[in-house]
């Protein structure tokens, strides 16, 4: 994968010492809770378009973090852009961040979001949000995920949202999307009626993403980019580098991107992400990641549903690329090999890379055969 | 890549494909081993008896597909309805690679917790059609996975006399039962509709397991009801705990009255005080040294980051940790077999290590 010119190991070193600032002396010294100095990351600040917040670019995803505890480092670190939504975890992860930020509400800006319902219905569901946040506004109230671009210019969702921010229960609006982005993208660009957006942004997208990014950000729409990491691998998988920095960083090294939320559920997560802040990426560093990117295609399945065929045998191949997941991307081997228990393995499955049969492709080019593979030489044997 | 085209492969049908392969369940249910099988495949498969014998497994092998684990979600659902009640939408079966457009972004959650598959179905009252229920379905493999989502979801304690364990409030009900995981959401508050909607579909829930039994291992005494959760990643918000399992116990009426005679001139400090919990964990490693491994991460952690002291409670023994979290507070832990079990947050060491003794025990 790699060139012979470059290597392997001087990818990584020099990826790992220029674009992610491991080996560079980037941080400022802090102090800890316990009184304790320690480093702290070089705060980076992005105005979020016409709202004109100055965010953290490194915000944090809270939607399946359940510990007080991440949420108080994220806050001890300096983060100060927060999402949530009113369906997490039942309302549970709202109450949570109400809970953590009583008494520190000025010091941070909390996004949560509004599903489509009937007006009475939708009110109901901002006045709970509230309550379980615990404050009288939010700063950035979305519409939960839009599919098609008549919702971004959808007259009833844009009424509901203007009444919320006159009766100063948000302080802006905006909307989600996980798919179609680039033309809601467009067509937020084109209406006005929103500050800001939430989409799907990582180093797999299409450039047409970029390109949409780019437009509506200069139409003053604060961009804010989930599903920053798209499946990364585990911490020397590729030989040392860490990817989870990598994929955030590139996601930030888009300037018309104001804020990343990555989904963290641990202390280790949350610090690994707010030390890409205040890290520069040269011409090089880009060369490097695309190489990275190629290094990565083909080799992790992100569970996108962009898989076609079946096998003729029956072979349980979601399972296994599952298994995969949970094993290099969550790091998790007890799920991945509690995945593979519960399905029957036949012998067609150990030879799925001989079998001219197969019809199974990946949108992402993934070798599937090979990660099946994989699963049953780590999972099964 | 979210806006690109499908790879688009056709798969390849003609004379020269390789016959399919037999399936020979192993009576480890793990087959032969496959190099064993390829080179069986390759001498016999020009006869005609081996052509039969590929035939009929491959019946076997779609039939035990079909067979194994396979109950239709769908059968799941209630089919006799509360009176005036129709089924208006669904139902609408996902997986993994589906679950997204169901549930956007929270399918990660269910996905580290094993979801396999789920059914989606809605139902109205048609005399006032405004009434709606949401019924989703999730079968996450196993009864721990199960007991875990439902963990992370539930708000407080509202049993509501569904399933293994249930959560009833005005307009949801969240219920686990062996591997499945239920959820109810109505649009007007009616407890006792969607409790019969319910009851219904755990009817038919034929799985005979068993809560998970480590929530037996948590002393009973000042336990806050409702608070025992298995995580699957990241226990106390540490990474390197992995899985495991963690309850808050609330402060006894003692330290209670000590605390407020403390702050009574400070009543923020008191109110705060007032809600002080603690927490049991125990963190799941694969063997014993995977879980001497974690506590000396969190030696290590501790000493970085909060605070480490020399000594340990009596009969924790003189490998167990005991030091400040930075974030959770006075901590207890020790190692036992292929657990890191502790304590963290509590006010008096002698009470958590007691709490925490106790738990080991019934660990036994």
């Amino acid at each position: 994968m790699f060139s012979k010119k470059m290597g392997r190991r001087k990818f990584i070193k020099g990826l790992s010492a220029t674009l992610l600032g491991v080996a560079t002396p980037t941080f400022l010294k802090g102090e800890g809770p316990l009184g304790k100095t320690e480093k702290t990351p070089n705060l980076e600040y992005r105005t979020l378009g016409k709202t004109g917040l100055k965010v953290t670019t490194v915000g944090m995803g809270v939607m399946n973090c359940s510990d007080p505890a991440v949420l108080l480092r994220a806050f001890d670190l300096g983060i100060n852009f927060y999402d949530t939504a009113d369906c997490y975890m039942g309302g549970r992860n709202e109450e949570m961040v109400g809970k953590v930020f009583q008494g520190k509400r000025d010091k941070v800006f909390i996004q949560t979001k509004v599903h489509d319902h009937d007006d009475k219905q939708m009110r109901q569901s901002v006045e709970r949000s509230l309550r379980r946040l615990k404050t009288d506004y939010v700063d950035v109230l979305v519409w939960h995920d839009f599919h098609r671009p008549e919702e971004v210019s959808n007259e009833k969702f844009f009424e509901f949202m203007t009444k919320m921010k006159k009766e100063g229960k948000t302080r802006f609006t905006g909307f989600s999307s996980h798919s179609s982005m680039v033309s809601l993208l467009k067509e937020a660009a084109k209406t006005n009626f929103h500050d800001v957006a939430l989409v799907s942004y990582n180093f797999t997208h299409s450039k047409n993403l970029k390109e949409a990014i780019a437009s509506a950000s200069k139409k003053g729409l604060g961009i804010v980019a989930m599903k920053t990491q798209s499946g990364g691998y585990k911490k020397g998988a590729t030989g040392g580098l860490n990817p989870h920095q990598a994929a955030l960083k590139y996601v930030l090294s888009d300037p018309n991107v104001a804020a990343a939320v990555p989904g963290v559920t641990s202390i280790e997560q949350i610090e690994e992400c707010a030390a890409v802040m205040g890290t520069t990426i040269s011409r090089n560093d880009l060369s490097q990641l695309r190489e990275y990117q190629a290094f990565l295609k083909g080799r992790t399945c992100t569970l996108c549903g962009g898989c076609t065929g079946e096998c003729p045998y029956g072979v349980p191949y979601h399972d296994y690329l599952r298994s995969m997941v949970y094993y290099e991307g969550y790091q998790n081997g007890t799920l991945a090999r509690e995945t593979l228990e519960g399905i029957r393995v036949s012998q067609v499955d150990g030879l799925c890379d001989r079998c001219p049969s197969c019809s199974i492709t990946c949108l992402r080019g993934l070798d599937i055969k090979f990660q099946i593979k994989k699963a049953q030489e780590i999972l099964i044997s | 890549m979210g806006e690109g085209e499908g790879g688009g492969g056709q798969g390849r049908v003609g004379p020269d494909l390789v016959p399919p392969l037999p399936f020979i369940p192993s009576h480890e249910g793990r087959g032969v081993s496959y190099g064993r099988l390829s080179r069986m495949l390759e001498k016999n498969s020009q006869t005609l008896s081996f052509k039969y014998l590929i035939g009929v497994s491959s019946f076997m092998l779609l039939w035990n597909s079909v067979a194994v684990g396979a109950t239709a979600l769908d059968s799941l659902l209630p089919r006799s309805l509360p009176q005036g009640w129709v089924l208006t939408e669904g139902p609408r079966s996902y997986n993994p690679r589906t679950l997204f457009e169901r549930i956007n972004g929270q399918a990660e959650l269910y996905i580290k917790y094993g979801f396999q598959r789920s059914v989606f179905a809605a139902y109205q009252e048609l005399k006032r059609p405004e009434n709606q229920i949401e019924l989703d379905l999730y079968d996450m493999g196993n009864v721990l996975q199960a007991f875990g989502v439902f963990s992370r979801f539930r708000t407080e304690d509202r049993p509501g006399g569904v399933g293994l364990d249930s959560d009833l409030g005005d307009s949801s009900l969240l219920f686990y039962k062996g591997r499945y995981f239920v959820m109810l959401y109505a649009t007007e508050p009616d407890p006792q509709v969607i409790k019969e909607f319910g009851r219904a579909v755990s009817a038919k829930i034929n799985d005979p397991s068993g809560p998970p039994r480590e929530i037996g291992y948590f002393p009973t005494l000042s336990l806050k009801p409702g608070s025992i959760q298995y995580f699957s990643e990241s226990l106390l918000g540490l990474g390197f705990l992995k899985r495991g399992f963690q309850a808050a116990y609330r402060e006894d009426t003692e330290v209670k009255a000590e605390v407020e005679r403390k702050t009574n001139d400070k009543g923020k400090t008191k109110a705060e005080n007032k809600d002080k919990e603690s927490h049991l964990f125990m963190a799941m490693f694969e063997d014993g040294e995977g879980a001497r491994r974690a506590l000396k991460t969190y030696r290590d952690y501790l000493t970085n980051k909060g605070k480490l002291d020399s000594k340990t409670p009596q009969g924790l023994g003189p490998q167990a940790l005991s030091g400040e979290d930075p974030y959770k507070g006075k901590v207890l832990a020790v190692q036992r077999d292929s657990y890191l079990v502790g304590i963290a947050g509590f006010e008096k060491e002698d009470d958590a290590a007691n709490r925490l003794l106790e738990f080991i025990k019934k660990m036994r």
